[in-house]
């Protein structure tokens, strides 16, 4: 009996130092794990993730990562290639980062495929902010290294002029459309005394100013925060938040030219977040806006089939039936609480994750509670390809959720491998989540299941 | 009785005192000892009767020294003519003329009317015949070796060689024969029978076949040679006459007494055993008086039937039944078997003792006391013998039948498990610390591994490298514990010292009731020099009170 009890203790502890003996499973279990954080770099002073943007060219796949807005922080550059092997540490943390040059740093960055330059079109630009590289204006920088600036519109170059004397950071949030020579999008936000957005067509240095019936439209603080370029061909939609006043404002542009093409509004904190993205499954993209508690999925073919208008109200009469794809607010999990103070919209995407030709709506919910820890925040992905359709797929987060990361106040859609992966910035931190339910079996990589 | 001072010791008058009576008992218990066993006729009787047949014994198995040197012996000490005859009948054996005709020249002298007086003194001239032949013709030999001895001197005459008759068998030995009558004095009358046909022995008619070979008045101590005899007792005083058989045996001892008053011979009996010194009773089953006699031992008992008890410690009680003829002479053997129980008499080298026989608990020993005796039934049965702190002894012992085993039993100290123990608890410890390790170690990875099926794991994630340290920590635990476990065990079994074990003594007998304890059994049992090498090393604090005539004290002592 002592022996046998002897015997069945000896199996046990054999297979208890067994089991743990293998410590090199923990290698096993996060190798190509299915979420990726980006290195902070060592010279960003902070916001690291307040900001993000991708851009892609046939090579590769970079994500610039910027920190805080305006404090000459910088953002830096990673290269996550085009596979599911990422370079985790940045191959450039000198964009907006001061140094030979004053920068200030937007607030919202833009990505090129391939940016004009004064020179010659690069490849993989951001445009980062403004500042002064040979002459002040709105500031870019590419993979390979080359800064310029290009032209702002007076009123903007005098209130950068005098913010760099007097050190004075002033935000020009910038947006950008994904295609292979995109329009940016450009607006002085914050700042009530100047009250201008513009755009550069694709492929030009040349920025266009948008006027819009009355200036009463651009009059509040928080004019030009959030903004989204949406593509149909050729032709571009503008998009413009005021959170402020629950509006968005629009314009339509095909070439050089815009017209001013009305205003939505209505909810409160309607435009918080503005995105582009072909959400259904026609050729043109969609518009995501958020507001206080929503999320809206408005279709991008009612938005350019809107005329020129010098209506200055702000409603979604002018919308035909059906242009509001779908609406949908947050939801909690079993590992997500805290909804309604979650922030959810503070930044939304639109990304194609499963590689189908349209794309699902990633709502950054950076106040959300995540397995009890507060503020930790988390990305939730909705498929809304169809009106009242707006199905949640999943939530991502952080499996090393802390108290504070805030994920989810910025986010991109970095394209690799014929699909989009989320990229989310949080308080310090910024993560690219590389599966979704969505994908099939398989078709995820290594890292994903 | 001695007169106690204030101080509680004697006086210096009363020591004298004390010492002076102890004295008086000495000498007087040393008087006692001295005092031969054989002034209790019967026991005299006895003493001479062991002699004569042991010497008769040696005869017979051809030892002719041996046994003359008894029959010397038994002259010495009892100066009966019977051991000089016997005595000069093994020297002629043996060819020493000289001797055997000064013993039988001896023996005529001792008892001039002895009955066979003829005959000894025939046989006396026959050897000085034979003597006086040898020496005729020793000179013709001394001629031919020249009589020279090697250093050139004259060197004495050889002894002749006498060439003895040697007819002699075992039925030479002259016995004796004690005739006693109650009361003393009575004129008795022997006859022997010469003729082995002839009648039976008639008071007051022709006896052909029979001569009268002694008349004398009891009590009469007759050494007399083998044959057949008719003792007549004569008319005494107011008693009428008496008679009685008698065969003589070769070398032994006969006694007869005639009771006057009763007109018959006593018997004799003597009770013999396979235990020398076994306690007889006579017709008393109940002992309700003192015993008989001790195996072996004979004493005249009036004719009939008697019931001997026969009762020896460790053996079974006898109850025999003999029957007597007036005069009659019986021997009655008995065979005695011994109990079906045996002792087990047990003491150690350790402090205390617990001993258990089969399982059963039989008592404890402690050190100082007298060994532990535990009964038991004979044959072999499991001891088991326990002590604080040392090795537990267990093993068969065969349990004597009706005798006492002596066991000394050397208990061995335990072999210290300290170090053991420290191991096998730290060993544990790591093991739990290893267990704790793993199991986090596991759960950490299961959360993981959800993680990863969620999606939700970031390759960086923390918990990995907890787990792994986990993992390490286990294994590290584990590897210790298996360690420690291993020496611990082997620290478990290693034992160099040796078995508890048990020495066994000489068998005893079972203490005798009736007899004085032996000597040996009060004496203490030496301490082994481990024990008390032990008690020296042990710390010890004592208070020793001291009186004199001049004041007192108390002295305060230790070691440590």
């Amino acid at each position: 009996m002592h022996a046998l009890r002897l015997q069945f203790g000896l199996l046990c502890l054999i297979g208890v130092s067994v089991q743990a003996c293998s410590w090199s499973r923990f290698d096993d279990v996060t190798a190509d794990a299915p979420i990726v954080l980006l290195e902070k770099p060592g010279s960003m002073k902070s916001g690291f993730g307040n900001s993000m943007a991708t851009a892609t060219s046939p090579d590769t796949t970079v994500v610039l990562v910027g920190g805080g807005a305006g404090e000459q922080s910088g953002a830096a550059l990673y290269d996550i290639g085009n596979e599911t092997s990422p370079s985790t540490t940045s191959v450039d943390s000198g964009y907006c980062a001061g140094g030979t040059a004053d920068c200030f740093l937007s607030s919202s960055l833009a990505g090129f495929a391939n940016a004009p330059g004064p020179d010659m079109e690069r490849p993989l630009c951001f445009a980062v902010g403004t500042g002064s590289v040979m002459k002040a204006g709105l500031e870019l920088r590419c993979r390979d290294a080359s800064e310029y600036t290009l032209a702002i519109p007076t009123a903007a170059l005098n209130l950068l002029n005098f913010g760099l004397g007097e050190n004075q950071a002033y935000d020009f949030p910038t947006a950008t459309d994904r295609t292979d020579h995109p329009a940016l999008l450009v607006t002085v936000a914050s700042e009530p005394d100047v009250h201008a957005a513009w755009f550069y067509p694709p492929s030009s240095i040349h920025f266009s100013e948008l006027s819009a019936p009355g200036t009463a439209l651009f009059n509040d603080p928080s004019f030009g925060k959030s903004l989204a370029v949406l593509v149909k061909g050729t032709e571009r939609v503008f998009a413009i938040g005021v959170s402020g006043k629950s509006e968005v404002l629009l314009w339509k542009s095909d070439g050089a030219s815009s017209s001013y093409i009305g205003c939505l509004g209505g909810t409160p904190g309607f435009g918080r977040a503005l995105a582009a993205g072909k959400v259904n499954t026609d050729d043109s993209d969609d518009l995501v806006v958020s507001d206080d508690t929503n999320v809206h999925v408005i279709d991008g073919e009612a938005l350019h089939a809107l005329p020129e208008t010098i209506s200055t109200e702000c409603s979604f009469a002018s919308l035909p039936a059906g242009a509001l794809l779908g609406s949908f607010g947050c939801g909690s999990t079993s590992s997500m609480t805290g909804c309604a103070t979650s922030k959810f919209g503070a930044a939304v995407a639109v990304g194609d994750l499963d590689g189908d030709g349209d794309g699902e709506v990633i709502v950054g919910a950076p106040d959300m509670t995540v397995r009890g820890e507060s503020s930790a925040g988390a990305v939730l992905v909705f498929d809304a390809d169809k009106p009242s359709d707006a199905l949640f797929v999943d939530a991502k987060f952080l499996s090393s959720a802390k108290s504070g990361d805030g994920l989810g106040g910025s986010l991109a859609t970095p394209h690799i491998d014929g699909r989009d992966i989320i990229a989310a910035g949080g308080n310090g931190k910024a993560a690219l989540f590389y599966c979704s339910p969505l994908l099939a079996h398989g078709a995820g990589g290594p890292r994903c299941p | 009785m001695f007169a106690p001072v204030s101080s509680g010791f004697l006086s210096r008058r009363g020591v004298l005192l004390f010492l002076l009576l102890a004295l008086v008992a000495i000498l007087s218990t040393s008087a006692i000892a001295q005092t031969p066993a054989v002034d209790n006729p019967g026991k005299r009787l006895e003493a001479i009767r062991a002699q004569m047949e042991k010497g008769q014994g040696l005869y017979v198995a051809g030892n002719y020294s041996g046994a003359a040197e008894i029959f010397e012996a038994g002259y010495t000490t009892y100066p009966y003519s019977a051991f000089l005859f016997n005595a000069g009948v093994c020297y002629q054996k043996q060819n020493d003329v000289d001797r055997a005709l000064a013993k039988f020249k001896e023996y005529l002298k001792a008892d001039p009317n002895a009955p066979d007086a003829d005959k000894v003194n025939a046989r006396v001239a026959t050897l000085e015949a034979a003597k006086a032949a040898a020496l005729a013709a020793a000179p013709s030999t001394q001629t031919t070796d020249g009589g020279l001895s090697a250093d050139g001197g004259v060197a004495p005459p050889p002894k002749p060689a006498v060439i003895l008759p040697s007819g002699d068998d075992q039925n030479a030995m002259k016995s004796l024969v004690v005739i006693e009558t109650e009361p003393d004095g009575a004129p008795l009358r022997i006859y022997q029978r010469l003729d082995a046909n002839a009648s039976p022995f008639k008071i007051g008619v022709t006896n052909p076949g029979w001569k009268e070979v002694v008349a004398t008045h009891a009590p009469a101590n007759l050494t007399l040679d083998v044959g057949h005899y008719h003792v007549v007792v004569e008319k005494f005083r107011d008693f009428n006459a008496s008679e009685a058989d008698m065969a003589v045996s070769p070398g032994h001892v006969h006694q007869l007494k005639a009771n006057l008053s009763q007109g018959q011979f006593m018997a004799f009996l003597r009770v013999s055993a396979n235990v020398i010194g076994a306690h007889i009773w006579i017709d008393d089953k109940k002992k309700e008086h003192p015993e008989w006699g001790e195996t072996p031992h004979g004493e005249l008992v009036p004719g009939g039937k008697h019931l001997a008890l026969v009762e020896a410690p460790g053996f079974e009680p006898l109850l025999s039944s003999v029957e007597l003829q007036h005069g009659e002479q019986k021997e009655l053997e008995v065979r005695m078997v011994r109990v079906g129980y045996g002792v087990l008499r047990i003491d150690s080298s350790a402090p205390a003792v617990t001993v258990s026989i089969d399982e059963k608990p039989k008592g404890v020993w402690r050190s100082g006391e007298e060994p532990l005796d535990a009964r038991s039934d004979s044959g072999p049965h499991k001891v088991t013998i326990t002590s604080d702190g040392r090795k537990t002894f267990e093993g068969m012992i065969v349990v004597p039948r009706g005798q006492i085993l002596p066991l000394h039993v050397k208990m061995i100290p335990k072999y210290p498990r300290g170090p053991a123990w420290t191991q096998a608890v730290i060993g544990a410890a790591f093991l739990g610390g290893a267990i704790f390790a793993g199991v986090e170690s596991n759960q950490l990875h299961d959360q993981l591994q959800a993680d990863r099926d969620s999606g939700a794991l970031e390759g960086s994630d923390s918990r990995a490298t907890e787990g792994r340290w986990f993992a390490i920590g286990a294994d590290a635990g584990f590897a210790v514990a298996g360690i420690l476990g291993g020496l611990a065990t082997y620290n478990f079994i290693k034992d160099p010292l040796p078995e508890s074990s048990v020495k066994p003594g000489k068998l005893l007998e079972f203490d005798d009731p009736l007899k004085a304890r032996p000597v040996a059994r009060l004496e203490r049992r030496a301490r082994p020099a481990l024990d008390v090498a032990a008690r020296e090393q042990a710390p010890t604090l004592s208070f020793t009170p001291s009186a004199s005539s001049t004041g007192g004290g108390l002295f305060l002592g230790g070691r440590f």
